[in-house]
């Protein structure tokens, strides 16, 4: 497939070699986001600190970054990197964390909006005075690990929507008809496909409860779910009946990355597209920041980071396109509709 | 550590001091944020239409345009021959026609010509001043990686200079496949950088510095730079050559079958001068040989123990398994 051009950069395959210069080379504390850097402008963190939360699956893993956005315990994540998040926990400091209730999923923003049980007065972010989207070249920071570190970058490109080209698992199928299945040609380097264990020759024979007919239908069910979901697989190796599920990603991020050669440094997001409006920014993230709350150097609310795209993208949603879906849900579950008592 | 070095990060730590005429406090470090970020926003208008992409067959690349009448920078692994047919994209999404000049594949250094030069180009200045980069000094990178998108425009990230060495530049400036060949700016909105190579680690973001361009400029400017670029790698010798413990530029080693050893050049050798020029080091000495075409034959004044003789090089350029 010609989806994607040849890029031009050498990757180094070589170790670097120390020249003898007259000058010393700049440590990894005076660089931009060293700490020797960052420290000096620490009277930001406090706040952005508080504002910070990290999501924690049941075996302890990072699973993604929040927002507290009610200081009763309400906040946002990231919906695609948190499907079971009801058996995960929110902790927002080295001793402090809670149990979670979903109260609503945003597709259209991969935000999902979630109360932390039993939780008050958290400092939270107040999005509805969120500064406007800053332009090209705008400072910007935001907390990274639930809070313990801030990093910084500026705007990078122009605000914009970005298309969705749907979900993924990274294969390739044979389109010659089996008796039974579709035989899989190649796996995409760090997809889905290879996260569950599937290799080049296994026949796929069922997925999400349907029969893998022929290549058409796979693309079809694949094409009914969104980046993120999880759907069990059948196949067979060497005619071996398995079983899998598979945590499906967006086939932008698949395609850019067939061959694993991106150098992302610390992984990309399972859902990096199909968002209504983003902006683009180059913050050194990970995508277990995604669901950070983004500020500008005063300390005022600028969005919430929502994908780690490649080396250089950070998307970002602002605060203007998703907060007036949030705030009438968060005051809905707060004043649920009282029953009318019979008289 | 040793005595010189720390010399160095004490005269250092004394610049810094007086550079920001006060102790480092957030809100200094605020204030150099700021202004980082105002030079970067003034510039931006001004650097942008001068950046290009660069699509070669099936490949994307990035370029910028520093004349009038349409002289691109970018890097060698991009243009890879001269004479290549290649499209522009200009930063409005208008695609021009241009051609690769000449290269030199030991530093990833080119230059591409666009084929309407009556046309006044958007074009940025580049810096002269290689040696007055240092590490710690804010910078800018520009490109497009993953090709051209009008929707996104070209791709920002702001930085530090991490290292500088003989032809390059490392900085913290994220770059990834696409931006190669684009630029890296000072803050005065002059090319100091082409972007070259990454490893894996964010902070490895290679860009050739001008030095390797500027060792030819003269001669492109006469027009000679296409003779002497389309070369490839530029003129070659076949001697290891260094500086030896008494300062003297000595030939370690002839190789077999080399311009050199044809000439009769022997181990041993102290090079004195070239073309009449003293010659100073064996960096300068090198760079020298490099800026001519292969072909040309060089004069050099060699002292072998007592005697002084002259040996005349012609160069070839260098073979195959040597390059890039």
């Amino acid at each position: 497939m010609n989806f994607r051009p040849l890029l031009y950069l050498s990757f180094g395959l070589v170790t670097l070699v120390a020249q003898a210069g007259p000058r010393a080379t700049l440590s990894p504390e005076e660089r931009t986001n060293g700490t020797q850097a960052l420290g000096e402008i620490e009277p930001l963190l406090p706040a952005v600190r508080r504002a910070a939360a990290q999501i924690i699956a049941e075996d302890g893993r990072a699973l993604a970054a929040a927002v507290w956005v009610g200081s009763d315990g309400y906040l946002l994540t990231k919906a695609s990197e948190t499907p079971d998040l009801e058996k995960a926990r929110v902790r927002w400091s080295a001793d402090r964390s809670a149990s979670l209730r979903e109260i609503h999923r945003l597709p259209a923003f991969d935000l999902v909006l979630a109360q932390a049980v039993g939780v008050q007065g958290v400092d939270c972010t107040d999005f509805s005075q969120a500064v406007p989207v800053p332009p090209y070249g705008q400072w910007l920071a935001s907390p990274t690990y639930g809070g313990r570190e801030l990093r910084i970058g500026v705007i990078s490109a122009q605000p914009r929507a970005i298309p969705g080209l749907g979900p993924a698992m990274g294969i390739r199928m044979d389109e010659k008809p089996l008796k039974q299945g579709v035989r899989i040609l190649s796996i995409a380097e760090d997809s889905p496909a290879a996260a569950a264990g599937m290799e080049p020759g296994d026949v796929l024979t069922r997925i999400a409860q349907e029969t893998a007919k022929d290549v058409k239908t796979v693309h079809e069910i694949i094409r009914r779910h969104q980046p993120g979901d999880l759907v069990s697989i059948h196949y067979l190796r060497h005619g071996e009946s398995k079983t899998a599920r598979v945590r499906l990603a967006s086939r932008t991020r698949i395609m850019m990355n067939w061959d694993g050669e991106d150098f992302a440094n610390g992984g990309i997001s399972i859902r990096t597209d199909d968002f209504p409006s983003i902006i683009q920014h180059d913050l050194p993230l990970g995508p277990q920041d995604m669901g950070s709350p983004l500020y500008d150097l005063e300390g005022r609310a600028v969005g919430i980071n929502i994908a780690r795209v490649d080396r250089v993208t950070t998307f970002a949603l602002p605060a203007s396109v998703f907060w007036a879906k949030i705030h009438p849900l968060i005051e809905a579950d707060r004043h649920p509709p009282k029953a009318l008592v019979p008289p | 550590m040793s005595l010189t070095s720390l010399a160095l990060r004490l005269a250092t730590l004394t610049w810094a001091v007086i550079a920001m005429m006060s102790p480092a406090t957030a809100q200094d470090t605020l204030a150099v944020l700021k202004d980082v970020q105002q030079k970067v926003q003034g510039l931006l208008p001004q650097v942008r239409p001068a950046v290009v992409a660069i699509r070669i067959q099936d490949g994307t690349a990035s370029g910028v345009i520093i004349n009038s009448s349409g002289l691109i920078l970018t890097a060698a692994h991009v243009a890879e021959k001269p004479g290549r047919e290649i499209r522009v994209v200009l930063n409005d999404g208008q695609v021009v026609r241009g051609t690769t000049l000449g290269l030199d594949k030991a530093t990833d250094a080119a230059l591409v010509q666009l084929l309407d030069t009556d046309r006044r180009w958007p074009h940025v200045n580049f810096s002269r001043a290689v040696v007055s980069v240092s590490p710690g000094d804010w910078c800018f990178a520009l490109g497009h990686p993953g090709g051209f998108d009008k929707e996104r425009g070209v791709v920002l990230r702001v930085g530090k200079v991490i290292r500088h060495t003989a032809n390059s530049l490392q900085t913290d400036c994220v770059l990834m496949g696409g931006d190669s060949g684009g630029p890296l700016f000072n803050l005065k909105g002059e090319v100091i950088g082409i972007h070259s190579q990454i490893w894996e680690e964010r902070d490895h973001n290679m860009h050739v510095s001008m030095a390797p361009f500027l060792r030819s400029w003269d001669e492109m400017k006469n027009s000679l730079v296409i003779r002497v670029w389309g070369t490839g790698s530029g003129g070659y010798l076949g001697a290891a050559i260094d500086t030896n413990l008494s300062g003297q530029i000595e030939v370690l080693r002839v190789l077999e079958g080399s311009p050199a050893q044809h000439a009769g050049l022997l181990a041993g050798d102290i090079v004195e001068a070239m073309e009449t020029q003293p010659v100073r080091s064996a960096s300068q000495f090198s760079n020298a040989v490099r800026a001519r075409p292969a072909g040309e034959e060089i004069q050099l004044r060699v002292r072998r123990g007592e005697a002084i003789c002259e040996v005349r090089v012609k160069l070839t350029s260098r073979p195959k398994e040597d390059e890039g």
